[in-house]
């Protein structure tokens, strides 16, 4: 989160030179990054069996969080930058949303709960729902951040050229052969067109198009989906959306139904930290410790992805499910400590991701790059992947 | 988005074309055929509901509650259009020497020698709602075993005439797999042909085996060497595409009912019946592609084929129906639709039993005869402890086989076979795994019905259940069956079901040539578990005076063994493909001999299926038969003579 921190304290600026437009476009990327262990926390917390609809609701806003965090790489590949993906993107919980203005709390980790669909509303809030400030003013909306990096990268075009602006080679671009594409397709951004296509997908399925509930997904020839606001507000007042709904409107169509006592509760600022306190009496120590060692692998993987490397994406795949099959565990445990277990609160994912962990990581990631089976148009075979947590069974 | 409607808005116009059956054929026939402009009616009799996101939820929650976890447990019995289940054999404790040693107790009747062991389902997307999605073409000389090997039946077309329709059927349903493989064994012949997408990976199991590539194994009943190689499975799951797929770029397909759901196979292992995250391909996908010249209307089961009038030359005018609204009740209201060519795609049995019922296309008496299925022979066996787990119960149902048997001259003395690497353990012989945790626990009790002493909890539990799961070996050998006109569906007028339509009858047996390759399939398999320093743990002999379901004895010189077979749900045969209507009901387009605008497609329809699963091969003729349909369609509607314009024509 710190190139996007520090962007911020920057103050508002439409990037005026490449240099400055990657830093933007770094700084997206991390922002992008930013809400899915939120989200993730909240899919997470939900108990099996219950809360289908708002599962898979998160579930699909997760997906196009990582399809936007490709896009945008992509967009830093082809302007020439080298996208990073290591301690430098990952926020600490309770973590400020940058670009969004001062009154805008921090976004924690809650569980499944109508305060953390607030705070999935208030980071997906659309710039229309957002008091316009004075000229010159701040930072108010990530969409009014997209909005200079468009800005910057169309005066780039115009004044240095579009060839000395689109630099990046195409094979370091992530296409849909590499991508699982759910939740539009990803596509390589060669040049201004899909430059700005990119930029249009990453809001539009955000807060929608133009003055409508809906995405753009049609665009990838996939049905129209509600935009992420409208999906999380349809959970948080348990209600639908009808045909007739306009972004201001309540939702008016049928009930669906939502149990928020269908979830996990968790004391989301639980550190490792705490729980190595009670490294004796419970096994949540190793297992948060495992967690965030996963997530450090899958990130590594994704930073070798976005460099060059497209299909080293395939070996995040396992990864993400070893994250899935870890937290189905950790969340049904009771908090170790004591007194928070006695009211009834769960152990959680506490995702931070510091050096020490992506070091760890790099070894083990070096590693089964190397024995993976991963070129470029041939069959992907991972069968030489090994987890430095893998536990034995027998 | 599928859009299904109701049998009333159904019957309100007249069709080009109306299709039986809402399955992996009748969807690809009337999608094919609705995008050439033609108005098609699909009758599924089954429900619909997997089409919905919730209606799939609820299909894989039925599976993940059932405890027996058979192909048709992820969905609900039905009353109004009853289906076969595998849970309807039982065996017969003590048999009479020479009597049937199994009961049938579904809606199948059964009175043949040996029990048909399969089962189909009634739902829409019929039964590829539970297949397992291999897709193997068949090998040339499958086509001609009669000339080439002296048994079964011979087809009216090779091979090379399907070629091109069997890539067409590949890119329809999303075909991974390696065609390099596939060319390597004969039944691909295109030096240039890609599939679609690349081939699933190769299973640790499959690793494990490949460790015997190079060894001969003896079978000694054809009584020849045959040396091992690993093959990759052609599977219709989405796998990463091919680049090199023309014309490309292909795009997996993503789930039915749910965007953003849906993609490649991370082998989460139930394919059969129902992948949670819709990597296996199934006919809902070409249903919601239909154009809007295609209605689809689900709980209509189709009762009789009407045919025309005494002038119409032996046409058919369309079909009855009988809709219902509540599956769990037999109560429904008859209903007429016409169309200019009636399709019945119902699977083999149903198409047969239509047929039958409805008088029509028996001129050869072959409607019904020649039922076949793989009888599948399964063998298992513990790895050696010492080399550690093999990894089972990860990856799709099998990814791999040991083809060399289902080709050459061992085919004049026993039946081909084709030998599945299961990547499931023991799950299909013994229930594994919950089989092992059962036993580990003493659950069951001994004889007696008492808890047995032994059972083991904690630590120890956790160790046994590794070290016996973890090792379990599994090969599923599906033998060829060939064309028997013994082997056949009949109507009986004393067996109906609660809504009075008659029944299938089913006499089954198999004859010497198909268990001599049943009993070499069983003899490999031990020879090829011994090379893994593996324990071969098959047993098919009956325990405690019961036989396991399909047992016979068969003897090759001079030694007997007890031999089981499974069914594989390959039903085909019961309308069978020929170059004569005096021996045959269909011919090369699987088009009836005696009623011109009536086609019954599907497995019903194949002469022989080699060792191939023949999902592929039927919607390979299904996609011939529609461009023949079409033909059909468009020289009935021209004008018979155009004149020239001339100023004796007035234009309107």
């Amino acid at each position: 989160m710190r190139t996007a921190l520090a962007l911020e304290k920057a103050g508002f600026a439409v990037p005026d030179t490449l240099e400055k437009l990657r830093t933007c476009l770094q700084a997206a990327l991390e922002v992008e990054h930013l809400t899915i262990p939120v989200y993730l926390t909240g899919m997470y917390t939900i108990r099996a069996g219950t809360n289908s609809a708002a599962f898979y609701g998160i579930r699909a806003v997760v997906m196009e969080e990582m399809l936007h965090m490709t896009l945008v790489a992509n967009l830093l590949n082809a302007v020439g930058g080298a996208p990073v993906v290591d301690s430098r993107v990952v926020a600490e919980y309770p973590a400020r949303l940058p670009f969004s203005g001062e009154s805008v709390p921090s976004i924690g980790l809650q569980h499944f709960s109508p305060a953390a669909l607030k705070t999935f509303l208030r980071i997906e809030q659309p710039r229309s729902m957002t008091p316009p400030t004075a000229p010159g003013g701040g930072w108010t909306s990530i969409g009014q951040f997209y909005d200079a990096v468009r800005e910057g990268l169309e005066h780039l075009v115009r004044t240095l050229g579009h060839d000395r602006v689109f630099t990046g080679g195409p094979e370091r671009q992530i296409g849909p052969e590499d991508f699982y594409n759910s939740g539009g397709e990803v596509f390589p951004v060669e040049d201004l067109a899909g430059a700005l296509l990119a930029i249009e997908t990453v809001t539009e399925q955000g807060e929608g198009v133009h003055d409508t509930i809906w995405n753009s997904n049609e665009t990838f020839g996939e049905e129209r989906e509600l935009a992420h606001w409208f999906r999380f507000n349809e959970i948080f007042t348990g209600r639908s959306y009808g045909p007739h709904d306009r972004p201001r409107d309540r939702p008016s169509g049928p009930l669906i139904d939502v149990d928020w006592d269908g979830a996990h509760p968790i004391h989301g600022d639980s550190k490792v930290a705490d729980y190595r306190v009670y490294e004796r009496t419970s096994a949540v120590y190793q297992q948060a410790v495992a967690f965030n060692s996963r997530y450090a692998v899958l990130l590594r993987y994704l930073d070798s992805a976005f460099n060059g490397h497209p299909r080293h994406l395939a070996p995040a795949v396992p990864t993400m499910l070893e994250l899935r099959d870890r937290a189905a565990q950790l969340y049904r445990n009771p908090h170790p400590d004591p007194a928070l277990a006695a009211r009834g609160c769960f152990a959680s994912a506490t995702f931070e991701i510091t050096d020490p962990q992506f070091d760890a990581a790099d070894a083990e990631v070096a590693r089964n790059l190397a024995a993976a089976s991963l070129r470029t148009g041939e069959p992907v075979d991972l069968a030489g992947l090994a987890s430095d947590s893998a536990e034995a069974f027998a | 988005m599928t859009g299904t409607v109701g049998a009333d808005e159904a019957v309100r116009r007249r069709y080009d074309v109306v299709v039986v059956g809402g399955g992996w054929a009748g969807s690809l026939l009337a999608k094919d055929l609705g995008e050439r402009g033609w108005q098609v009616l699909v009758l599924e009799a089954g429900n619909g509901g997997a089409e919905t996101w919730p209606g799939y939820l609820d299909s894989l929650s039925t599976f993940y509650s059932a405890v027996a976890k058979v192909p048709n447990s992820g969905y609900r019995r039905s009353v109004a259009a009853p289906f076969p289940d595998v849970l309807d054999l039982a065996p017969v404790r003590d048999p009479e020497p020479g009597e049937r040693e199994y009961t049938a107790n579904g809606y199948f009747v059964q009175n043949g020698r040996l029990p048909y062991g399969t089962d189909y389902l009634r739902e829409l997307g019929g039964a590829a709602m539970h297949w397992l999605g291999a897709v193997p073409r068949m090998h040339p000389e499958d086509f001609a075993t009669n000339e080439r090997f002296g048994y079964g039946r011979d087809w009216p077309i090779t091979a090379a005439d399907l070629q091109p329709w069997y890539a067409r059927a590949e890119f329809e349903i999303g075909v991974a797999g390696d065609a390099q493989g596939q060319r390597e064994l004969g039944v691909v012949t295109d030096p240039d042909y890609v599939f679609p997408m690349h081939q699933i990976p190769a299973s640790w199991i499959d690793r494990y085996c490949t460790g015997l590539d190079g060894t001969p194994i003896l079978d000694e009943v054809a009584d020849e060497q045959y040396p091992l190689k690993v093959h990759s499975l052609p599977q219709a799951r989405n796998s990463t595409p091919n680049p090199d797929y023309r014309p490309g770029p292909y795009r997996p397909s993503s789930a039915v009912g749910l965007p953003n759901y849906g993609e490649r196979c991370v082998g989460n292992a139930s394919c059969v019946p129902i992948c949670p995250v819709q990597a296996k391909s199934h006919p809902l996908r070409q249903q919601a592609r239909f154009p809007r010249t295609v209605t689809t209307a689900t709980r209509c089961v189709v009762t009789r084929v009407r045919l025309a009038g005494p002038t119409m030359g032996g046409r058919v005018s369309g079909v009855e129906f009988r809709a219902y609204t509540d599956p769990a009740s037999p109560v429904g209201r008859s209903y007429v639709v016409e169309a200019g060519v009636v399709v019945l795609a119902a699977h083999a049995i149903e198409n047969a039993r239509l047929l039958l019922f409805s008088g029509l296309a028996n001129g050869s008496d072959q409607v019904g005869r020649n039922l076949m299925d793989h009888p599948t022979v399964l063998n298992w066996a513990l790895a050696d402890e010492r080399r550690g787990p093999v990894g089972p119960f990860r990856g799709p149902g099998h990814t791999s086989g040991w083809e060399v048997f289902r080709f050459g001259e061992g085919r004049r003395r026993r039946a081909p076979f084709r030998i599945e690497i299961g990547n499931w353990g023991w799950g299909w012989a013994t229930g594994a795994p919950m089989s092992n945790v059962a036993t580990a626990l003493g659950v069951g009790g001994d004889r007696q019905g008492e808890i047995r002493p032994d059972g083991v909890f904690g630590p120890e539990l956790r160790r046994l259940l590794g070290s016996t799961i973890g090792r379990q070996l599994q090969l599923q050998i599906a033998v060829e069956q060939s064309a028997n006109p013994g082997n056949r569906v009949t109507l009986d007028r004393r067996h109906r079901d609660a809504t009075g339509n008659l029944r299938p009858v089913l006499t089954y047996d198999l004859d010497p040539h198909t268990r001599s390759g049943v009993y070499a399939a069983r003899l490999v398999a031990a020879r090829i578990f011994q090379r893994l320093d593996a324990t071969d743990w098959t047993n098919h002999a009956p325990r405690d005076g019961v036989p396991p379901l399909g047992h016979f004895t068969h003897t090759v010189d001079g030694t007997t063994l007890d031999l089981a077979y499974s069914g594989a749900g390959h039903g085909a045969g019961t309308h069978v493909m020929g170059s004569s209507p005096r021996d045959s009901v269909v011919d090369a387009f699987q088009r009836t001999w005696e009623h011109p605008n009536l086609y019954a497609v599907g497995c019903g329809s194949m002469p022989s299926i080699g060792t191939s699963n023949p999902t592929l091969t039927m919607l390979a003729l299904a996609l011939r038969s529609a461009e023949q349909i079409h033909q059909d369609l468009v020289l009935d509607r021209r004008p018979a003579d155009v004149r020239p314009a001339d100023e004796a024509e007035v234009p309107a």
